[in-house]
């Protein structure tokens, strides 16, 4: 249930602008290095969901809707590839299956009416529940991994000839319900997988899980991208905690300040590495600072005026305020909000 | 040769009357003339004129004329200038010019002045005439006298040889004299020094025969000393002559002397001779080069068995006996101070070993300080004795770690008590029945500050005692007992976090064994533990600060470097966050519970397959269930209700979504459309007025904890229904559930306005994942729920 009003800003998408509708997804287009865009996937059962392509005006503080487009389905889960900026994952709902597909966002010429998604291929080998679709972090690379409930598939594609095929499949026997994951950018071959109540370390050349974290209400991972080794764990009952893969019994630290489940956390993929962004149900942003000596946790809004202003301003305006470096993480949490 | 020269001198003078014309004036007498001009010049100067004599007669006799000359010259006479400047001065001087001093002084005078003048110098140079001859004269009688005095020694010495020889010879006959008395006495001297040897070895010889019976009757009058002085005597005889015909006599006395050895040996062991003798007996001994370090380490180990006896049978009043033997045994060993010292040390230290032996079961400090004041009063006594030993540092030291070690098991001791009270009744049985909970609550309460008292009681004891040694070690005491307390209280905490099990930042060791019992740590220990840490916090702690500052205040020498070792409002702060730690971790347990019983409800059913309603869900039911548990623990637990209109403050806000949930739902459904940005704005504004109230800050009261868990239940309720799609019958379930919770709930709960609103949350996001959200009409839910509360008091009749 998430409400996103990104288009008001923008004049030439007026006509849609006042449409609100609910977001569960947003990411941010890695691959599209000029600018700061993206992708928002809306959420709705009774109207036409659509996918939004936002971009930040670097000098004004302003959003724009580049692209608005029609999305036959609920949109679950939704991933920009992070080597070309046109193409993008969807996880969505049919009927009472999910489905999952790769996208490609057509060429604009000037005109942002509408167009259609250019739908690739359909990653339609799973049985189970799709639950997420992961790219590998950094650039290019010519695999996809899908998670369903009890699956994770990894697959070959070639955008080019709009073709992919699996390549092995591991199953998570005992275990219930996979969540969702994340690709080590540091390797290739290593994958994280939520399930329940653990988190679990894949080899994906054995398709084997290797290692785990137990007695975890884990919801979202992240890997550092710059550290090796390090992840990042949202929860629910302990908000963020820092993982070193080497000594998995216990946590490197704990981040809490969160009052209820922590849905999402990432690492700040540029400048500022040491800043991370987690977002949980109440419509409360963290802004957590790590620092390597002292980690502290700074909630929002006592010291950045910026997103006090934010939130003061309760999203609508959708202004940002403050030092540009840090938008990118900034809008992304500020586009979950509505994840309550 | 010197008349010769005396003569040119004068010439000049005697160039003067021949230039002034006088006739009369005949050759010889021209010296007197000179001589009369001279005085004439300066008539009325009389030492003028004995001065010129002088000097004249030393001219006179001066070999060098040049000198002489010089020396006439320098004194008084004027310069050639000078004389120049006034020749009539110039008469007396060597460069006396007479032709220029007749022509000046026919120059300058007239007549009657000339005549005068030489009137004058007539009579000076008769004066000077006679002068001369006087001279002469003398010289003469002078060189007569001698002459005689020459001839009466010849006279003189004449008849001194002869008698000089006449003493020579008489002085010879008497040395021949003397040689002839002493050859003839040589001989008779030599025979009495050798009777006088003889008689002195007889003497000696007659010692040594009489040797044996001296020394029995020296035995018989107990005069040993006497004895072996004479023994000591005749040794080197013995040594010398013992095979010869001294043989019996050797043998006698030393049986004599070892008769004397054994009566000393018998007198040194023997504790009821006066020690003086004792050590005489020794010094004896020594001189007869017994081996008396054998017999000290045999009386010093037997000193050690007895010693060790005293140990193991411990009687108080050999103490004093041993500090005697002590005192002893130094007399009469002074060398042996060394190993008294080592032995006493060995002594105490075993002593202190037993004490502290008895330190490991836990006795009560009174009885330990009876133990320690025995030591000590021990330990001084025989310092008195031998003070090198430095007993009362040694046992003061030992003392110091014995009570400090005491402290720390007394603290150690009590933590165990605390800790075996709360496990034994949280962990007793699953099933507790009502007060059963609440007396084990208030029981560790009790053990708790009862615990403390008592400590501080037995503390008491240890620094009330006025001993000496107590005195000295009383700031230390009374430091340890601050430290300990502070110790105490922090291990305490760090304990209670290993036993609620959420250990993992205190001790890796240990928690690596209770990580993977988190799940079996009783729930309710947690709960009791957050209380506890509050109890401590708000009661015990102030308590142990008020007796601390009573009876343990002043404190030690690093008081005023570090401030007082205890800090209680460091411990305060400690207890204060780990209590809420406890109690959010209390929290975190039980919602984890039900989201797990959440999370299968939702998880398992096919939502969009789901048939109509037709009784309230069994998870309901379990929901309920884990309430009632919660309630029950935390009702027993924590302080009771303290009512506060709290909840007043978030009706006020809520007014409007409490008032009619389902007409504004109807209405907001309606008016889509039209009013989709105001719904949005009221909604928004919902959002940040009031959810941001929902969780608020906890608190220890029932009241506080039970609503946050329900509240943080329904939240993760709402986040499931979110995660779903429903079709109508799966809605309507989902209604009917949360209306017969809204009715079941309102008895747990105060803050009504907050649960009312988070149901309806739920049923708003079940509203909008339905596909065709149509829901229950109010006559079939209210007979819904009739019913399920109807078959409830059914089942609790049965019961």
């Amino acid at each position: 249930r998430r409400r996103q009003r990104e288009c008001r800003a923008d004049p030439a998408a007026s006509s849609t602008a006042a449409s609100s509708t609910r977001a569960r997804c947003i990411t941010d287009v890695r691959a599209d290095a000029g600018s700061t865009t993206f992708l928002a996937g809306t959420l709705s059962l009774k109207e036409e969901n659509e996918v939004h392509l936002i971009r930040l005006l670097p000098g004004e503080n302003e959003l724009v809707c580049d692209g608005l487009f029609y999305h036959p389905n609920e949109i679950w889960d939704l991933k920009s590839c992070p080597f070309d900026h046109r193409l993008f994952s969807t996880v969505y709902t049919s009927g009472e299956g999910y489905g999952a597909s790769v996208w490609k966002i057509p060429e604009l010429y000037g005109q942002s009416n509408s167009p259609q998604l250019e739908q690739l291929f359909m990653l339609d080998d799973h049985t189970d529940k799709i639950r997420c679709v992961l790219w590998w972090p950094l650039g290019k690379h010519d695999k996809l991994i899908s998670i369903d409930d009890r699956n994770i598939f990894l697959w070959n594609i070639d955008p080019s000839n709009k073709s992919a095929k699996v390549i092995s499949q591991g199953s998570a026997d005992m275990l219930p319900n996979l969540r969702g994951g994340a690709w080590d950018p540091h390797n290739h071959n290593a994958v994280a997988t939520i399930t329940d109540s653990s988190l679990h370390f894949w080899d994906l050349r054995s398709m084997k899980r290797s290692n785990a974290i137990e007695h975890a209400h884990i919801r979202d991972v992240d890997y550092n991208p710059k550290k090796q080794n390090i992840i990042a764990t949202a929860e629910d009952e302990f908000g963020i905690r820092l993982w070193d893969l080497r000594m998995l019994k216990h946590p490197l630290k704990d981040l809490p300040g969160h009052s209820h489940w922590t849905w999402a956390v990432r690492h700040n993929p540029e400048v500022l590495e040491r800043i991370q962004l987690s977002i949980y149900g109440w419509l409360k942003l963290a802004l957590m600072t790590l620092d390597p000596k002292a980690l502290l946790v700074r909630p929002l809004g006592k010291k950045n005026h910026y997103c006090t202003r934010i939130l003061t301003t309760k999203i609508a305006s959708m202004e940002l305020h403050g030092a540009p470096m840090i938008h990118r993480c900034l809008l992304l949490c500020l586009m979950m909000e509505g994840l309550f | 040769a010197k008349l010769p020269k005396r003569t040119p001198r004068l010439s000049p003078l005697r160039s003067t009357p021949t230039t002034s014309d006088l006739p009369g004036v005949q050759a010889p007498l021209q010296p007197r003339r000179e001589m009369a001009t001279t005085v004439g010049d300066a008539p009325t100067a009389m030492d003028e004129k004995a001065r010129r004599t002088r000097d004249l007669l030393a001219s006179f006799y001066n070999t060098d004329p040049a000198a002489a000359g010089a020396a006439a010259a320098s004194p008084a006479r004027p310069s050639p200038t000078a004389a120049t400047a006034s020749p009539l001065e110039s008469i007396n001087s060597t460069s006396f010019n007479p032709d220029v001093y007749m022509d000046v002084l026919v120059q300058q005078s007239n007549l009657e002045a000339l005549l005068q003048r030489h009137v004058k110098m007539a009579a000076e140079i008769k004066n000077l005439d006679t002068d001369l001859q006087m001279l002469v004269y003398e010289n003469y009688n002078k060189f007569i006298s001698a002459t005689d005095t020459i001839k009466r020694m010849k006279t003189n010495i004449a008849g001194m040889e002869t008698n000089m020889e006449q003493l020579l010879s008489k002085i010879t006959s008497v040395q021949s004299r003397s040689d002839t008395v002493n050859t003839s006495l040589f001989n008779k001297r030599e025979n009495i020094e050798k009777l006088h040897r003889t008689r002195n070895l007889l003497r000696k010889v007659q010692f040594i025969y009489d040797l044996p019976t001296r020394l029995n009757k020296c035995i018989k009058a107990e005069a040993y000393a006497d004895a072996v002085r004479f023994f000591t005597g005749a040794k080197p005889i013995f040594e010398a002559y013992g095979d010869t015909s001294f043989q019996d006599c050797k043998k006698a006395s030393e049986e004599a002397m070892d008769l004397v050895i054994q009566q000393l040996q018998a007198k040194l062991y023997s504790d009821s001779e006066p020690i003086e003798a004792r050590a005489e007996a020794v010094v004896l001994l020594k001189q007869l080069n017994f081996p008396v370090n054998n017999l000290k380490s045999n009386l010093l180990e037997k000193l050690e068995d007895c010693l060790l006896n005293l140990q193991t049978e411990p009687t108080q009043a050999s103490v004093g006996d041993i500090s005697k033997t002590f005192r002893a045994y130094l007399i009469i060993f002074p060398d042996s101070e060394s190993r008294l010292i080592e032995l006493a040390h060995a002594l105490f230290t075993n002593r202190y070993e037993t004490v502290r032996g008895a330190l490991k079961e836990r006795i009560p400090s009174t009885d330990l300080l009876a133990m320690l004041r025995g030591l000590w009063e021990d330990a001084t006594a025989i310092d008195e004795v031998i003070s090198e030993a430095a007993l009362p540092a040694f046992s003061l030291e030992t003392t110091r770690d014995i009570i400090k070690q005491h402290i720390a098991t007394a603290f150690l001791h009590l933590q165990n008590e605390i800790s075996d009270v709360l496990v034994t009744h949280s962990t007793s049985n699953e099933k507790l029945e009502e007060s059963q909970l609440q007396t084990a609550m208030e029981k560790s309460k009790i053990k708790v500050s009862q615990g403390c008292i008592d400590l501080l009681q037995e503390f008491r004891h240890l620094i009330d005692g006025n001993t000496e040694l107590l005195v000295k070690l009383k700031d230390l005491i009374i430091d340890w007992v601050q430290e300990g307390f502070q110790d105490f209280f922090q291990k305490l905490d760090g304990h209670f976090h290993l036993l609620s099990g959420r250990s993992t930042g205190f001790s890796q060791e240990s928690s690596t064994v209770d990580f993977v019992q988190i799940d079996k740590v009783p729930t309710v220990l947690v709960l009791m533990l957050a209380q506890l840490c509050v109890f401590i916090e708000q009661t015990t702690i102030p308590k142990v600060t008020e007796d601390l500052a009573d009876s343990f205040s002043g404190g030690g020498a690093r008081s005023s470097e570090y401030g007082p070792p205890f800090v209680p409002g460091e411990i305060c702060r400690l207890y204060r966050s780990s209590g809420e730690k406890f109690l959010q971790h209390y929290i975190n347990i039980k919602t984890q519970k039900i989201s797990k019983l959440l999370n299968k409800r939702f998880s398992t059913p096919v939502w969009l397959k789901h048939k109509e309603p037709r009784e309230v869900n069994m998870f309901v039911d379990l929901l309920l269930l884990e309430f009632n548990g919660v309630v029950s623990e935390v009702k027993q637990i924590l302080p009771g209700l303290i009512r506060r209109h709290r909840h007043s403050d978030s009706t006020g806000s809520t007014t409007s979504s409490r008032s009619n949930p389902m007409r504004e739902d109807m209405l907001n459904r309606s008016n889509t459309n039209r009013s989709r940005s105001q719904f949005l704005e009221n909604h928004l504004a919902k959002l940040f007025e009031q959810k941001m109230e929902i969780f608020t800050k906890l608190e220890y009261t029932q009241e506080s904890v039970i609503s946050t868990v329900l509240k943080l239940c329904l939240k993760s309720l709402q986040e499931f229904v979110r995660l779903q799609t429903f079709n109508r019958s799966g809605f309507q379930q989902i209604q009917l559930d949360m209306e017969f919770l809204k009715s079941s709930l309102k008895e747990f709960i105060d803050d009504e306005a907050a649960i009312s609103f988070l149901l309806k949350e739920v049923n708003n996001a079940a509203h909008e994942r339905c596909l065709d959200p149509i829901p229950l009409e109010a006559p079939i839910l209210d007979k819904l729920i009739n019913a399920k509360l109807a078959k409830i008091k059914e089942q609790s009749a049965n019961m």
